[in-house]
């Protein structure tokens, strides 16, 4: 009996074993937030980028970034497609512009005010704040100050006894001594219309685009315009915007170039690491103008997705990008001297405020007093490809620079309606 | 020296049951070990298997996912052909109006951007046999290829059907992942993206973190690899000397598992785990293994033990009740004649020479007339009351028996440090037996009386076995009858003594 007993009991714990074994097993995997985050920029700039978000992720390992990138031309395209089908990307660069164009009454993006407890502001100014803020609410962090610069080869001008550019003047002198074997002063499309914005305001002293977003030229300056651009073409200061290759710069075709100050190291990197003292020269004007007519903004922006469902997620990444010596580290003064104090204490510390960016920061500062603040609408790409059309179609002598001057205002008013409206 | 029976047959159990544990514990320990052994080797095959198809249906899904994206990309490039301006303009033709060409090339621009405004495209542009590109061409690239940008883009063509390739690695540039595709005679359309972006096409899972995965070209090239810094190195040889040219295939060698497939443009992806992460493994499950089969050893030792116990027990009682019944006289309680001699005889040889051996006979003075006289039942009664005396007279250690009728047998082993108390000590015994049959044994009214008489032989120094010893017990036995019973006498050499007759 007791041996039955004891088999009945095997059995039994058999039994359980086995019943234990089909057992339901669960095993949890770390499941991680994917947050998204876009920005334009070149090479250099994808590359730090990729590499300061592989370091995000690991110093977070709950957050995984997906990452949305490509050069300007285009970005504006997608980033209109995505926060217009509400798919944009949970942290974005954004252009000062983009405020007043997709959160005109501040809600078009998050307001960062309400992350506080992630994103550490007090890293920046009240004025530097300022330019985020929207109807009360904190749309946008900048991440330094940006304006359209003007880069010398000076190795080169010196080749043709010539002293660094201070006017237009000047210029037009250093492409009579090159007699087109080197341009003096290249531009792409964009520091075309700031560089004939530029010089239709000293002409004039009328404000392109006012404050309240109505145009400020008459087609008195938009002929100064389209005249000044087949001039700058004729005379060989540059090619024609279409045909301008930023990589000519390094090999010395092109001697100089208006850029934006972000963008030193991409545009004039390559001529330095030749050989080549590149300087940074005075804002261009001439002696009888009346204004100075160049602009500074914030160079670019950090915003938060207003439809984000990761908001404390995005807000880490936030102040990762702006305040961490990582990212300082990686980005340098790539994007402009940071207005981040924290990152730019870093770079202090670390000897890297130095170089021609910074020359160029320096530069912007010398001459901060006489600028002005650029219209959000001035980076419209409508008004820059109709004053790319309308250039074209003066030097091409399709139309008569007064003809073509009404047409463009004409357009460029219709731009500004329509992006008010 | 003679054993008995019964005791060899205890012995023989007890050795039966040690042999039989023993033996059931071997059985359980070879059998476990062998059941470990074979259900191991089962198990790492199984296990080498599993993660084989597991690594090759993964590998599979990796080239998939290639596949997929360097499709989308020849699709997207594709639906250039969708505006004819692109694959109509001949920029280099020189009877082009500049103006007309200029809005040509905005247009073409436009349908550019439009195409991969979504992606993270680097590059994605046409290029003029002049080297003039419309779209976006990146500075990276443009520096890359320099003055030879139109002809080195050509040179990645390399299908001739669908006129276009892959390539990575220009000018040992491994940072973009290149598509050409021709679009006319002067024309060839370009695209690319970073290298870094097949980290998401190559995601694996959490699990899978030991895994290396590469993308290599057909010169062993890493074009990407989870692996850091490696891209852009050949293969390390220790995979391609095992992969050799397969394009489909999971291998095993001492050092990895391997398995390799073939994707678009004859690129290969290739997955690889160390065998010492699958042997990692392995040895987890050998341990658990040898961890269950140890206890399984143990609990059927212990059950082998359990049921030794309980089959032997009875065997063992019976045999113990047997040998007992052999051994025992039922009537007096203390060992038979038989057991009695060879008891002595094996003390006897045994015995340390400096040891006393002391024999008492005792005999039933006139019980004949006992029997007579008052009935076999007092008879036996009275016998078995002698065993009762010989019990309280002397030791447990002491051997008793009854060697006869009405005879029994004393034997009682004193060290030689008692040697001087010998004599008093078997004097002591004597008179106390005496004593003691007196007191049993007298009626109230002196209507009976029961004596016994008393021989002793001492066995000292000089060997003698049993037979000499009762010989000479016998012998002090007969004088004891000749002086008149009821006494005791010791025999022969300084320890002989007659003792006196006792009386009241």
């Amino acid at each position: 009996m007791k041996i039955k007993k004891a088999a009945a009991l095997s059995v039994a714990a058999a039994l359980l074993f086995s019943s234990c074994q089909t057992e339901s097993i669960i095993t949890t995997n770390n499941e991680q937030i994917e947050i998204s985050f876009s920005w334009w920029g070149n090479d250099a700039r994808n590359e730090y980028t990729i590499k300061a978000i592989q370091e995000f992720e690991r110093l977070n390992p709950d957050i995984k970034v997906h990452c949305i990138y490509s050069e300007w031309s285009g970005f504006q395209i997608r980033n209109n497609v995505q926060m217009a089908s509400h798919t944009e990307a949970d942290v974005m660069q954004i252009n000062y512009a983009w405020i007043e164009q997709y959160s005109p009454d501040g809600m078009g993006y998050y307001d960062i005010n309400e992350l506080s407890s992630f994103v550490d502001l007090t890293n920046f100014s009240e004025n530097e704040i300022n330019f985020g803020m929207k109807n009360g609410r904190l749309n946008a962090l900048p991440i330094a100050l940006n304006t359209q610069t003007v880069y010398v080869n000076k190795t080169l001008y010196d080749e043709y006894g010539l002293s660094v550019p201070k006017s237009w003047d000047d210029i037009f002198k250093a492409a009579e001594a090159m007699n087109g074997e080197h341009y003096p002063l290249t531009m792409n499309n964009k520091a075309t219309l700031f560089s004939l914005v530029a010089y239709a305001e000293q002409q004039s002293g009328h404000e392109f685009i006012k404050s309240d977003g109505t145009l400020g030229f008459t087609s008195e300056d938009f002929k100064t315009m389209l005249e000044f651009y087949s001039e700058l073409i004729n005379k060989k200061v540059m090619p024609q915007t279409e045909y301008f290759e930023r990589i000519r710069l390094d090999n010395g075709e092109y001697a100089g170039t208006v850029a934006w100050l972000s963008d030193a190291s991409s545009y004039m990197g390559g001529a330095v690491k030749a050989g080549n003292e590149v300087v940074i020269a005075d804002y261009l004007k001439n002696d009888s103008a009346v204004e100075l007519g160049w602009y500074t903004k914030p160079a670019t922006m950090y915003a938060i997705s207003a439809n984000t469902d990761y908001p404390a997620e995005s807000a880490r990444l936030l102040d990762f990008l702006l305040n961490s010596e990582e990212m300082a580290d990686f980005q340098g003064v790539e994007k402009g001297i940071p207005l981040s104090k924290s990152a730019r204490a870093y770079l202090e510390q670390t000897g890297k405020l130095t170089g021609l960016q910074y020359d160029a920061f320096l530069k912007m500062n010398e001459f901060s007093d006489k600028m002005t603040i650029i219209s959000p609408y001035m980076e419209n790409t409508d008004i820059l490809e109709h004053v790319q059309q309308s250039c074209n179609s003066v030097y091409y002598g399709k139309t008569t620079s007064d003809e073509e001057a009404k047409i463009l205002m004409e357009n460029i008013s219709d731009v500004l309606k329509n992006a008010q409206s | 020296m003679a054993k008995t029976g019964f005791g060899n047959h205890s012995d023989k159990i007890k050795k039966t049951k040690i042999t039989m544990i023993i033996g059931y514990a071997l059985i359980i320990v070879v059998s476990t070990i062998l059941i470990s052994v074979l259900s191991l080797g089962k198990t790492s095959d199984i296990m080498e298997e599993k993660v084989k198809d597991m690594t090759s249906a993964l590998n599979v899904q990796l080239k998939l996912n290639i596949d997929n994206y360097l499709s989308k990309l020849e699709t997207t490039g594709t639906l250039i052909f969708a505006t004819p301006e692109v694959y109509k303009y001949d920029a280099v033709n020189p009877t082009v109006d500049e103006y007309e060409a200029l809005n040509t090339e905005s247009l073409i621009s436009d349908k550019l951007m439009e195409l991969c405004v979504m992606e993270n495209y680097v590059d994605f542009a046409i290029v003029y046999s002049n080297n003039h590109s419309v779209g976006k061409l990146s500075n990276g690239t443009a520096s890359l290829f320099g003055n030879e940008l139109y002809s080195s883009l050509e040179k990645i063509i390399t299908r001739r059907r669908t006129s276009d390739g892959w390539a990575t690695g220009c000018y040992d540039d491994y940072k973009r992942i290149y598509y050409v595709k021709r679009v006319n005679d002067n024309t060839v359309f370009v695209a690319s993206f970073y290298t870094t972006e097949l980290k998401n096409v190559f995601e694996l899972p959490e699990t899978m973190n030991d895994m290396a995965v590469r993308l290599v070209n057909k010169e062993n090239n890493i074009i990407y690899s989870s692996v850091q810094d490696e891209t852009g190195s050949l293969l390390p040889s220790d995979i391609s000397d095992t992969i050799l040219d397969h394009t489909s295939a999971t291998v095993i060698d001492d050092n990895h598992l391997i398995t390799v497939d073939r994707c678009a443009d004859d690129w290969r992806v290739i997955s690889s785990i160390p065998r010492a992460i699958i042997l990692e493994e392995m040895n987890d499950i050998k341990s658990s293994t040898v961890a269950i089969a140890f206890a399984a050893a143990i609990i059927g030792i212990l059950l082998g033990v359990f049921l030794s116990i309980k089959v032997t027990n009875p065997m063992d009682s019976l045999v113990s009740d047997l040998d007992s019944k052999a051994r025992i006289d039922t009537l007096t309680g203390v060992n038979n004649k038989r057991y009695f001699e060879e008891s002595v005889e094996k003390s006897l040889s045994e015995q340390n020479r400096n040891n006393i051996g002391i024999l008492f006979i005792l005999d039933i003075d006139d019980f004949k007339g006992v029997n007579d006289t008052l009935g076999h039942g007092y008879g036996d009664k009275v016998l078995s009351g002698i065993g009762d005396i010989l019990k309280t007279t002397f030791r447990s250690s002491d051997l008793l028996g009854r060697i006869g009728g009405d005879e029994f047998a004393v034997f009682m082993t004193i060290s030689e440090h008692e040697k001087e108390n010998c004599l008093s000590i078997v004097k002591m015994r004597c008179e106390a037996l005496c004593k003691a049959f007196r007191k049993n044994y007298t009626g109230k009214d002196n209507s009976y009386k029961i004596s016994s008489s008393i021989g002793v032989a001492v066995a000292y120094k000089e060997q003698k076995d049993f037979s000499e010893l009762y010989r000479c017990a016998d012998e002090a036995l007969y004088a004891s009858k000749h002086k008149g019973k009821d006494t005791y006498t010791i025999y022969g050499g300084d320890l002989q003594e007659a003792g006196d007759k006792y009386e009241n």
